[in-house]
């Protein structure tokens, strides 16, 4: 008898070798269905990938006008499958979370948050939604994370963080929210519980170091000459050490956190109980988002500004492949329930349609891809289930 | 607590280095109490209503399921988001009502180790007390026997209307009494004055009550024939037995059948065609005027001339360039293309050329007043830098990008407007999406833009602010503001000393968006879309119109294509351009109404769902004019082969004056260029 973890690591492993033997990519056993917003175009895509390749099994027009973007941007699957969040990020002037029902996909209910509602996560019992207000367009000044009940699509708490609050996550266990401070350079973690700041990290290098409670305040002067170095798409001026991080991931274990440092290039890891800084791993040029496989085995990452995917050890930080993907402004990740593929959106420029590409994390290559609305951001994980014939 | 957790989140392979059992049992048996379950939360106090302006603290104790109170519990209170700027509630639980309506508080309780509990409680805000009333008349000369209706308007101090019912009385009842509902009787000459109060808040009418010795009253014009929607301004002339004339009396005026307005004014408009009678009524002497209304007959056809047809993209603003024979048209959508046209032949426009940029909106387009340069909008960049770029035209056919402008408006631009002033020179006017300010950029070197003057709207934090749009005329800014109504702005009229660098406030036109589009919430649920979207100037009016949609599309439907727009055009009069007034409006039966083009007596309009449409506006303005038959025409810009099928979403209009066509974009599928037809003439079939 053996622990379903453990059963699932040796059928992992069994399935690498088995690919490495052949080297070629198995085909996939079943479909597997990620939701992918378009932010430029108002929709959601369901993508389906199978044995037959990735194709869009439907979309849902998420704006309010098709005269105004509305600006959908973050994704949300709840853990029962049933409901998928949408955070629209373009109000006028506020943005809004929406619940949709995945099978049939009629709204079924929506709220107004903060300024560009951005990435969102729903707890693990179902009954909270995280969104972070990324207010990427006002003054510099603190903005938050908004909290809402799923059920009853109400706002019940704002906690204000810092700068652009961006890419955040909530810890396996569901009592920790972290997100990252792009113009702040910091870490900050919410106790889910007591809905507050607990800690905040600093993360620039040189100058790391963990704090209790929530950043310090600080005035719109404090950012005079800061630049948002295009949105992650241009590398830092000469001897700008910023990190500028764009994501926060916790591992699996709850161990650890590692924050993307989109400017530097490099994946930041801090020890979630001494709250201090671990190492910090190089990564892929423009490193914007991660995620990590259920195993808590791989670290995976988006390379805004390589066009590329890299997959990490988790343990020991070592870079086992970096990937090219279809097109260029490499966005989210999402894991599929068995580990086995990674589903990375891709919002490509202007016109250019988004898309998801899909990356075999035995081979550690690309096995299919899948166009999409532009600027294809937000992605999350829906199901598997036995292939659709 | 927080030792606990991180020692448990440890690896495995970390415990036995540490004497955990030891230390962390005793934690662990305190820890294992589990936090006490939040049952319900108590908000007092229990009536929930509250005066605009006026505070309310709240207060929250967290209950167990046996209605025990939980101690060491956190509350937190949020406004909810409908109510975003109708008040606010701070961290103690303290709400300021800032207007009135409905605000929904949200109660959340937390305890460390327990889940989070909340309560939604409503706290109506209701008007705060009566600050102002406002009489109508302020003045009144009578004659004996006369009778006249004053009403009056109570507002808040915050200048929120309210419904009270007003006490009437009069100074000296032997000259002019008032009943309850406010209709005054001249008794006898003399003067009076009646009083309207509303607790401590009066205001007065002056009554000058003459001797009904009229001997000879009459009313100018006296008899008119005119049409529907013309404006007749009456005028009474009286004399008494000697022959003077009693000058300054006040008619009563009214009007049959009930088909238009008369204001107290003399200001008659009819509606529809055929015969009314026109009173001025004082007391038991009146005089009338017959007025025959016939059609407007404005109505032509309209014909298509040309097309332009695109479905890769939404189509945004078409712009014509000064020479009349090349022609600009965004894209949005995704669209990251602005194309150039050539339409020396309007029944084939051809593109000649086109720009990409790292955008996915050119919403808005407009070239220099010399035809030597153009400036277009950017929205939803990759890069997030958007701003505007500036083109050269050294050939029209083929616009070159020179510069762009990205400083501070990053968020996006949604609205340009260039404007050159003898005393100043060139200036680009435009919209900042992130935090809703007006950027002033100086253009006198187009390959250098540079900024002057920013300006924005006081009282709301960035994010509740929005300019959608802009307008220009005599150094006069008409800034659509959203939530903020119309301002109007001096950049260098002179009127308050403005200038391009330094913008001065002249008037704010503000109006209940709510109340207005009530039916929008019905129909969509709250949290529609609903603000002043456009303004033009011409002559003595500002045209503003409001762009709403409804929250949602109806419950059911598969996609957008079953929503609809709603909207209004407001005309304000600008005489005083420090106290503009509505005068007159148009609302579609169905569609909205989006922006609007002014060329001599006709206005042009994109109204969404509603097509294409063209007003007459000669004359003077008042009332409903789709009752009076001002509409000219209407041209349904659907297409099959739209990027969406069949449905017309008509954006704007340009109408060239070289040859006086209209060149029409419809966001769903391209350009239309429409002639008005003439008149078309009777035949008599033989």
């Amino acid at each position: 008898m053996c622990q379903i973890t453990r059963c699932r690591l040796t059928l992992v492993a069994a399935l690498f070798m088995s690919s490495a033997i052949s080297a070629q990519p198995a085909a996939p056993t079943r479909d597997y269905l990620v939701l992918v917003a378009s932010e430029s175009v108002d929709r959601v895509a369901l993508v389906r990938f199978g044995a037959a390749g990735a194709t869009i099994e439907r979309e849902r027009y998420v704006g309010w006008s098709t005269m105004e973007v509305a600006g959908p941007h973050g994704v949300a699957v709840a853990p029962s499958a049933n409901q998928y969040f949408v955070t629209t990020a373009h109000g006028t002037p506020f943005g809004r979370l929406t619940k949709f029902n995945t099978a049939t996909n009629v709204a079924e209910g929506s709220v107004m948050l903060g300024n560009f509602p951005a990435t969102a996560q729903v707890t693990p019992d179902g009954s909270l939604v995280f969104v972070v207000n990324f207010n990427v367009h006002g003054e510099m000044e603190p903005s938050d994370v908004s909290v809402v009940s799923a059920n009853e699509m109400v706002e019940i708490a704002r906690i204000t963080t810092c700068t652009m609050p961006h890419g955040s996550r909530i810890s396996t266990d569901g009592t920790k929210h972290y997100s990252a401070c792009m113009m702040d350079d910091e870490l900050v973690e919410i106790d889910t519980r007591t809905l507050a700041v607990s800690r905040h990290f600093f993360l620039t290098t040189g100058k790391e170091m963990g704090m209790t409670g929530a950043p310090p305040a600080r005035g719109a002067v404090a950012y005079a000459g800061h630049d948002m170095g295009g949105h992650g798409m241009e590398p830092p001026k000469p001897g700008d050490v910023s990190c500028s991080p764009t994501w926060a991931q916790p591992s699996r274990d709850g161990t650890r956190v590692w924050v993307a440092c989109n400017k530097s290039s490099e994946i930041v890891e801090i020890d979630v109980a001494t709250w201090r800084l671990v190492r910090r791993l190089p990564a892929g040029p423009g490193v914007y988002n991660l995620g990590v496989t259920h195993d808590g085995s791989k670290l995976i990452a988006t390379n805004k500004r390589d066009a590329s995917v890299s997959v990490f050890n988790a343990a020991s930080g070592k870079e086992l492949a970096r990937i090219p993907t279809t097109r260029r402004v490499v966005h989210g990740v999402a894991v599929s329930d068995d580990d086995r593929y990674a589903f990375i959106s891709v919002e490509g420029i202007g016109s250019e349609p988004g898309t998801v590409d899909i990356f075999d994390l035995m081979t550690l290559k690309k096995v299919a891809s899948v166009d999409v609305g532009q600027q294809a951001g937000g992605i999350d994980f829906v199901r598997s289930e036995p292939t659709k014939r | 607590m927080k030792h606990l957790v991180p020692l448990l989140a440890l690896p495995q392979f970390a415990l036995p280095l540490l004497a955990l059992p030891l230390l962390a049992l005793p934690l662990l048996s305190l820890e294992s109490q589990p936090a006490p379950e939040i049952a319900r939360i108590v908000v007092s106090p229990a009536s929930r209503s509250m005066t605009a302006g006026d505070t309310l603290l709240l207060r929250a104790e967290a209950r167990d399921a046996q209605g025990a109170v939980i101690p060491g519990v956190t509350f937190r209170y949020r406004l909810g988001g409908s109510a975003r700027f109708e008040g606010r509630v701070d961290s103690l639980g303290l709400v300021t009502a800032g207007s009135t309506g409905i605000l929904p508080v949200t109660v959340t309780a937390t305890l460390a180790g327990a889940k989070p509990k909340f309560e939604v409680i409503e706290i109506r805000a209701l008007p705060g007390p009566v600050a102002k009333l406002e009489l109508s008349p302020t003045t009144a000369k009578l004659v004996t026997g006369q009778r006249l209706r004053a009403t009056g308007r109570t507002f808040s101090s915050g200048g929120d209307k309210r419904a009270d019912r007003v006490l009437w009385t009069s100074s000296n009842p032997a000259i002019a009494t008032v009943s309850d509902a406010g209709l005054i009787t001249a008794v006898r000459s003399g003067t009076a004055t009646i009083s309207g109060s509303v607790g401590t808040v009066r205001s007065a009418v002056a009554v000058t009550v003459v001797a009904a010795s009229l001997t000879s009253l009459s009313i100018t014009p006296g008899n008119a024939d005119a049409r529907t929607g013309d404006v007749l301004r009456f005028a009474v002339s009286a004399k008494d037995a000697a022959g003077t004339a009693i000058t300054g009396l006040t008619p009563t005026w009214s009007f049959s059948p009930g088909h238009g307005t008369i204001d107290a004014d003399g200001a008659f408009v009819g509606y529809e065609t055929g015969e009314y009678t026109v009173t001025a009524s004082f007391g038991a002497r009146s005089v009338e005027s017959t007025v025959t209304l016939a059609e407007r007959d404005v109505r032509r056809p309209l014909s298509l001339v040309g097309r332009l047809a695109r479905s890769r993209f939404t189509t945004e603003e078409v712009w014509l360039h000064p020479d009349g024979v090349h022609a600009y048209l965004g894209s949005g959508g995704g669209g990251d293309v602005l194309y150039a046209l050539d339409i020396s032949n309007p029944a084939n426009p051809t593109v000649t050329d086109s720009i990409i940029t790292n955008t996915r909106r050119v919403n808005d387009v407009m070239t220099f007043p010399d035809g030597k340069f153009l400036v277009f909008t950017r929205e939803g960049a990759s890069d997030r830098k958007n701003g505007i770029v500036i083109c050269s035209l050294d050939d029209p056919a083929h616009p070159k990008v020179i510069a762009e402008f990205t400083d501070g408006v990053t968020g996006g631009v949604h609205s340009s407007f260039v404007y050159k002033q003898d005393k100043f020179g060139t200036f680009i006017f435009l919209t900042n999406d992130g935090t809703g300010a007006l950027h002033i950029l100086d253009v006198n070197d187009p390959y250098h833009p540079k900024e002057v003057a920013r300006w924005k709207t006081e009282g709301r934090p960035d994010a509740g602010r929005s300019l959608h749009d802009i307008d220009l005329r005599d150094g006069l800014l008409y800034a659509s503001y959203w939530n903020d109504g119309l301002v109007v702005l001096d950049v260098g009229n002179g009127i308050k000393g403005g200038s391009p660098s330094n913008p001065v406030l002249v008037s704010q036109f503000k109006y209940d968006l709510n109340a207005l589009y009530k039916q929008v919430e019905v129909d969509g649920g709250p949290g529609f879309i609903r603000g002043t979207h456009t303004a033009w100037r011409n002559k003595n009016y500002v045209f503003i119109a409001d762009e709403v949609f409804p929250a949602a599309y109806p419950k059911g439907a598969k996609d957008a294509a079953a929503s609809r727009a709603y909207g209004r055009l407001q005309v304000l009069d600008v005489s005083d351009i420090t106290k503009p007034k509505v005068v007159a409006w148009y609302e579609p039966e169905y569609g909205g109404v989006h922006n609007v083009w002014v060329a001599g007596d006709t206005l042009y309009m994109g109204a969404y769902n509603a097509g294409f449409r063209v007003f007459d506006i000669s004359g003077e303005l008042r009332g409903d004019l789709r009752a009076q038959g001002r509409e000219i025409g209407h041209f349904n810009t659907a297409d099959m082969d739209g990027k969406v099928k069949n449905s017309a979403m008509t954006w704007g209009v340009v109408v060239n004056p070289k040859d006086g066509l209209a060149y029409v974009n419809d966001d769903n599928n391209g350009l239309w260029i429409i002639r008005i037809e003439p008149k078309p003439t009777v035949k008599v079939v033989p």
